[in-house]
Parts: structure tokens; sequence; C-alpha cells
């Protein structure tokens, strides 16, 4: 038990005429960087809220480090970036940051010395220019943000819960949180965080869950996930106009299941029971030059739309838009 | 509860620093010092303006009564503009001449006429028209100045010396008025109605403000998503509790401030007024027992507590200030109600109005303290007052924060009052 940071079993939320989360379990390793992945709407807000025990759910038990969920001293070994970024505009930067740390029970002057270590970590101090002395309201976007990551990581906290860090932030901002994840991670802290961007996912994440509707699709490892949930799928290029001469080849359902133009690439997904070989002959048959034919694993991506796209149109569908609407809205 | 006190902290620390606090909390005893003093600047003016004077006496007694009404509106004066005008005629041309004395009024050539008559010299009728008709000094005036002249021609006729009349009819009555309640008697009546007025006031009025910069604050903390981390830190309870007693200390600090300038000013106020040429009047503040404090204070705690945090609920329930006035006005109307009582329970403070307004939590924090300022008030409704209160303040903070830990968390459409009812049974 004690190895997981965050054992989720059974949990239900339920707000009138609908269900934000159903019977979701999950475990989240400790140490581990874990993506939350859904649409929008999905429940990933809603189970995040409940593992930080600002609400509780209507059934099952969550536990964190083994300690029951609504421990009070186990809140302040989490730290939470929501999604909708914001602070208290009026305030000094200094000042809310010695706020929130007080919150998390870092007081006086440690909570100062670590407000200074990491305004100059962030560039937000420099020999010139002291923007902890600054309100709120007069930092560019890009360095609220930055100061809401130093609110969320200023106790140090073992398990860090980042809902949708990716969203609004400029490229450098998205890179530092990056590498933060990272440093982290290697510092043997457990990172959570919620995104519908695939990529980044894929890239930082050793363990994912994908869920969709408020259930579980799949969770996992990602090596893992890959193995049991994709197929063997093949990366194809063709040197010059070759694509027109395979087209026919392609559209051969016998063989082919699927193939997804990525402009530079064909990702094909073979069909089941067909050898790969068979199309690679059939290709060279064909008199086009291959440049790439690879057999690659499924990105996060392909299992996401899969998985979940299958049954539901991906993106602004309308059964999304409506779950989306219930859980966040009155209903 | 080191988190409670992280909050009160911020919320206390944020407010009193800010420029709107210092203005207010400068401002406030200026405004105090205002309704203190020009007050009793009116009522040093309660000797009849020069205008009085400036009046047109339309005799139609055949008796010479005008004349002598006349010298009776100007008292002792030897100024001749000071004695009224006076124009003798026959009854059956009096209502050319009120006319024309209209015109002269309106014109602006005089200020009113007085019409006598001979029911006016059997003390029966008589009548004014004019400008300041509704200056009570000017129309006791001359009321009085009536009353002599019937009187002094009743004394005539049954044969009293003219000269004798005179003396025997000039009474320059001063009237003083002192205050007894059941602890026996204290300051001037006067004094106890502006000092219950002050205290009902003042509390209308900060309840008014910081419950309206509570909701502000809770808007805040919801549109900016800050709720979201300090909730992931303490418990609702805690943030509400935390923001009701931050936010009420600042309102207390402000109080406090006010009561000390503003008995500063007081106590300054007597060179003050001989500055402004007033006379100074004997002007003391009824004297306030520790217990009396201790009980105005409970009544303000506790009436911040019962407002404030049903203001909380409703911030936590919009999503913009533009909704959260909307929202509110059930709540304003609450208070205003409570405002509108303020000055008929002044005037009758036990009364059965004023005993069952200060018995019910919406209105008895301002209410009792009223009636406290005016008047004797039972032990037992003091209790009564209290414990509803106290019920008042459990009731709505249990029903706050039900639907502030909901609601904070509600973005997009505002919710109905179904919704919000359904909030409450809400497990969380």
């Amino acid at each position: 038990m004690a190895d997981n940071a965050i054992d989720i079993e059974g949990i239900t939320k339920r707000y009138s005429g609908h269900t934000a989360v159903r019977e979701l379990t999950l475990r989240v390793p400790q140490g581990s960087v874990y993506g939350l992945l859904g649409p929008n709407g999905a429940g990933k807000t809603t189970t995040i809220r409940m593992i930080l025990n600002i609400i509780a759910p209507d059934s099952g038990t969550i536990r964190i480090f083994g300690q029951p969920f609504d421990d009070r001293r186990i809140t302040e070994r989490m730290g939470y970036l929501p999604e909708e970024r914001g602070l208290y505009r009026k305030m000094q930067v200094r000042n809310v940051l010695k706020f929130l740390a007080e919150l998390k029970g870092v007081r006086g002057r440690e909570a100062d010395r670590r407000i200074n270590e990491w305004l100059e970590r962030l560039s937000l101090k420099t020999p010139e220019k002291d923007w902890g002395l600054a309100k709120v309201d007069e930092l560019s976007r890009g360095m609220q943000q930055k100061v809401q990551f130093i609110g969320t990581l200023l106790h140090d906290p073992d398990l860090v819960i980042l809902d949708e860090p990716f969203s609004g932030l400029d490229p450098v901002n998205a890179q530092a949180l990056k590498d933060t994840v990272v440093d982290l991670k290697r510092r043997g802290k457990t990172v959570i965080f919620s995104t519908h961007l695939m990529d980044n996912a894929e890239r930082l994440c050793d363990s994912v869950c994908i869920i969709a509707r408020g259930e579980k699709v799949l969770d996992g490892a990602v090596t893992t996930v890959k193995e049991e949930h994709g197929r063997k799928n093949i990366a194809l290029a063709l040197a010059g106009d070759g694509m027109q001469s395979v087209a026919s080849i392609l559209r051969d359902r016998s063989l082919v299941r699927r193939a997804d133009d990525s402009n530079r690439f064909f990702e094909i997904e073979m069909a089941p029971g067909a050898n790969p070989q068979v199309l690679l002959r059939r290709i060279i048959e064909s008199g086009a030059s291959v440049q790439r034919f690879e057999m690659i694993q499924p990105s996060l991506h392909q299992i996401f739309l899969e998985k979940v796209g299958g049954n539901a149109p991906v993106g602004e569908g309308d059964a999304w838009g409506r779950v989306e609407e219930g859980m966040t809205g009155h209903g | 509860m080191a988190k409670l006190w992280t909050i009160i902290k911020r919320e206390y620390l944020e407010r009193v620093r800010s420029k709107w606090f210092l203005i207010a909390t400068f401002l406030g005893p200026v405004f105090f010092a205002a309704i203190i003093i020009v007050p009793a600047w009116l009522a040093s003016r309660s000797k009849a303006t020069s205008e009085v004077y400036d009046i047109t006496i339309l005799d139609a007694t055949g008796t010479g009564f005008g004349q002598r009404l006349a010298a009776a509106i100007a008292g002792d004066t030897t100024d001749k503009n000071k004695i009224p005008q006076v124009l003798v005629l026959p009854p059956a041309e009096l209502t050319k001449a009120e006319s024309t004395a209209t015109r002269d009024v309106m014109s602006k050539k005089k200020t009113g006429y007085l019409v006598v008559t001979a029911q006016t010299v059997a003390g029966e009728t008589a009548s004014y028209a004019g400008r300041n008709a509704s200056s009570l000094p000017d129309m006791s005036q001359i009321r009085n100045a009536l009353r002599q002249t019937i009187l002094a021609s009743r004394l005539e006729k049954i044969g009293i010396d003219n000269s004798r009349t005179k003396e025997l009819t000039f009474i320059p009555l001063e009237f003083s008025t002192d205050r007894i309640t059941d602890r026996g008697r204290g300051g001037s009546g006067m004094a106890s109605v502006f000092f219950g007025f002050a205290i009902g006031f003042l509390l209308y009025m900060t309840i008014i403000i910081y419950g309206q910069t509570i909701m502000s604050s809770v808007i805040e903390e919801k549109t900016s998503r800050v709720a979201e981390v300090v909730m992931s830190s303490v418990p609702t309870d805690t943030l509400l509790v935390g923001k009701v007693l931050g936010v009420g200390a600042v309102g207390l600090t402000q109080q406090i401030l006010w009561v000390a300038t503003t008995y500063v000013l007081l106590k300054a106020r007597e060179p003050i007024m001989a500055k402004l040429g007033a006379p100074t009047t004997t002007f003391t503040l009824p004297e306030i027992s520790l217990g009396a404090a201790i009980l105005f204070l409970s009544f303000f705690i506790l009436g911040f507590i019962f407002y404030s945090s049903l203001y909380a609920a409703v911030g936590s329930s919009v999503n913009s200030e533009q909704e959260a006035r909307q929202a509110a006005t059930p709540l304003m109307i609450m208070i205003v109600f409570a405002g509108v009582f303020i000055q008929p329970v002044l005037l009758n403070p036990t009364g059965t109005t004023a005993l069952v307004l200060s018995l019910v939590p919406v209105t008895s924090p301002i209410i009792m303290p009223i009636r406290m300022a005016v008047t004797g008030v039972p032990p037992l409704e003091m209790a009564a007052s209290i414990g509803f209160l106290v019920l008042g303040c459990a009731a709505a903070l249990w029903l706050a924060s039900r639907i502030y830990r909901v609601g904070l968390l509600m973005y997009g459409k505002k919710p109905t009052m179904r919704e919000m009812a359904r909030w409450i049974s809400y497990s969380r």
C-alpha cells in the first residue's frame, strides 16, 4: 500500500441528474509522473478535487500515502495548481506567496527564504527588479503563472497535482513546467497532471489513466498500455509522389484496417491477422521507393482516439458537451 | 487553528492597509461630527428667524388686535424693521386682500401673511400662509404671540390695567427635558436620541458596507480560482469563518477608531460651536457602563456574523459583481427594513413594534442597541434578544456554509433559488 502515493478504490460522485465520476479505481505509484487523460468534462477535475478533499466522494475510498484522504496533515504534503489560474490581484506577490505557504504550514523566515529562492530561480527577482514587491496585477500573464507555480511548490510537496497545467502557457513557461516536472520526479516526488494534450502526456508520464464520461477506460504504465492496447502499427514513408501508387493497396481491407495520413508519413493499422511482410512486399512490387517502413507502437493519441473516440465523436461532440455542462454547471 | 489565523490575518491586513479603509476611517468622524454638531447648531437657532418679522398682518377684527399682535411678535425690540406690517380692513375685503398678499409672497416682497378676525379675538381660529410655514421656531413664536395677545385682550375685558397685562402675559419659558429610565434619571432626552441614532446608523452602515465587502471578497476568490487553492489546504468552513472574522475585525477596528475620534471631537465641541457663533448648550453624552458597552459590542459582532455569512453565501453562488448586486437584493431588503425602523423606534422605544423588532434576529442587531440607548430594556427582553440572535447566527452560518462550499466550485450560469436549496442537501 505504502508504495502508492494514491490509492483510489471505487469512488463515485453524483450530482443531481448525472454522475460525474463512476466507480473509479486507480493507483498512482510513488515517485511517478501520472497522467489523467480524458476529454473535457470526463471527470478529471472532479477526481482531482476529491483527491484534494475539496469535495467528498459519495462512495468509495481514497488513501494518500496510505492515509485516509481527509487527514488534514496530508494536505500539507500536497501541492495543487488549479486549471484556471488566478491570484489575489491587489496583493503584493510576496504576501500572496507567504499566505499560500502559511496555509501549507510553512511560516516565518523559512517561508521568506524559500520565496526568495524561487523568485530568483524563475528570474522574478533580479538585481535590477524584484517583482516580489509588485502587486499581482502589475505582472504579465506569464509572470503570474510563474508565481502560481511557486505557490504550488513552495512547501516542497511530496505529491503535486496539476490540473491542465499546459493550457494557456507560452512555450517558455511550458518548457519550464516540463523541466520542473522532471526535476520533481528526480527528487522522488509524485506528480499527477490532467491534460487532454496527448503529446505532453506521452513525453512526460510514466503511467496514465484515460477516463471518459466519469469512467475509467484504461490505465497502467505507458509502455504497458501501448503494448496491451495498441496493435503494432506501421509507419510508412515513400519517396516522391509514390503515395499515389500505393493508394489502392492501402484501401485493401483484408490487409489494412486503417491508414492515417500524418502528412510526412502514413500511420497504418494492420487488419486483424494480416502480415506486415505481405504489405511490404506488395508496396515494393507496386514500384514505389520505400524510405521508411517501421513497426511502431501506436501513440497515446491513437489509443485515446480508439478507446474514447470509438463510441463518441472526438472533440466538439455533443455528448461530451453535455457531460461538461453537467459537471461544471449547476445541473 | 493556525490556518484559521492565517486567513483572518490576510483578510484583516490586506483591508486595513488599503487606501479605502484609511479614507473611510478619517471621513467617518467628520461625518459624525456633522450629525452631532449640525443638529445642535440648528437647535441653537430655535429662536425664530428674522423672517418672522417680515410678514403682513391682515387685521379684520376692527379692535386694533393687529397692532398689539405685531408688538407681541416683535417682542421687546425697538428696531422698526422688526415690527410686522399691519393692514386694517373690513371683513368684506379680506378675500381680495389675501390674494394681494399671496402675490406679494410669491414675488418675494414678503415672507408671509397672518389673517386675524373676530374668531381670533374669541380664541378660535387664525391662519397663516407663507414661505416659512414649515419653520417650527417661527410658527411657535407666532402662535405664542397670538396666545399672548388673545389673553391680553381678555384680561383687558375684565378690567385689568393695560400696563399690567403685558407683564402678566409675558412668559419667556425655557423648557428642558430629561430622560428617566429603569436605572434612574440620566442625560438630556435630545442627547440620548442622538446617541441612539448614531449607534443605529453606525451598525446599519457597517453591516451594509462590510457585508458587501465580504461578498466581493468571496467573488474575487471564486472568479480568480484562489478559492480552490485555499480549499485544497483548509476546510471550507475554516475559510468562511476566517473571512467573516477577518473582515469583521476590520469593521470593529474602524468603529473603535470612529467612536474614539468622535469622542475627542465631542470633547472639543464647545470651542467649535463657539467658533460657529452658536451658543454652547450643555450636551452631556449619556453615560455608558461597561456592561452596556459589552452589550453594544455583542450586538455588533452577532449582527455582523448574521449578515456577513449570508453575504458570503450570496457571493459564492454568483460569478460576477453584477450578478451579485441582483442576488443580494433580498439581503439588502432585510437590512433596509431594519434601517427604516430606526426613527420610529427612537420615537417610541417601548412600543410593541420596537419590542418585536428587537427580538427578531433580522432586525434586532440594529434595533435593540437603539432601544438600549434611549430607554431601559428589561433583562429578560435583552436575554431573549441575544438568545434569538445567537440562534439566528448559528442558522445563518449553517446555511451559508452549505451554500458556500458548493457555490464556490460552481461556475457558469447563475443558480436559481431551487438549485441553491438543493445545494444545501449536498453532502460536500
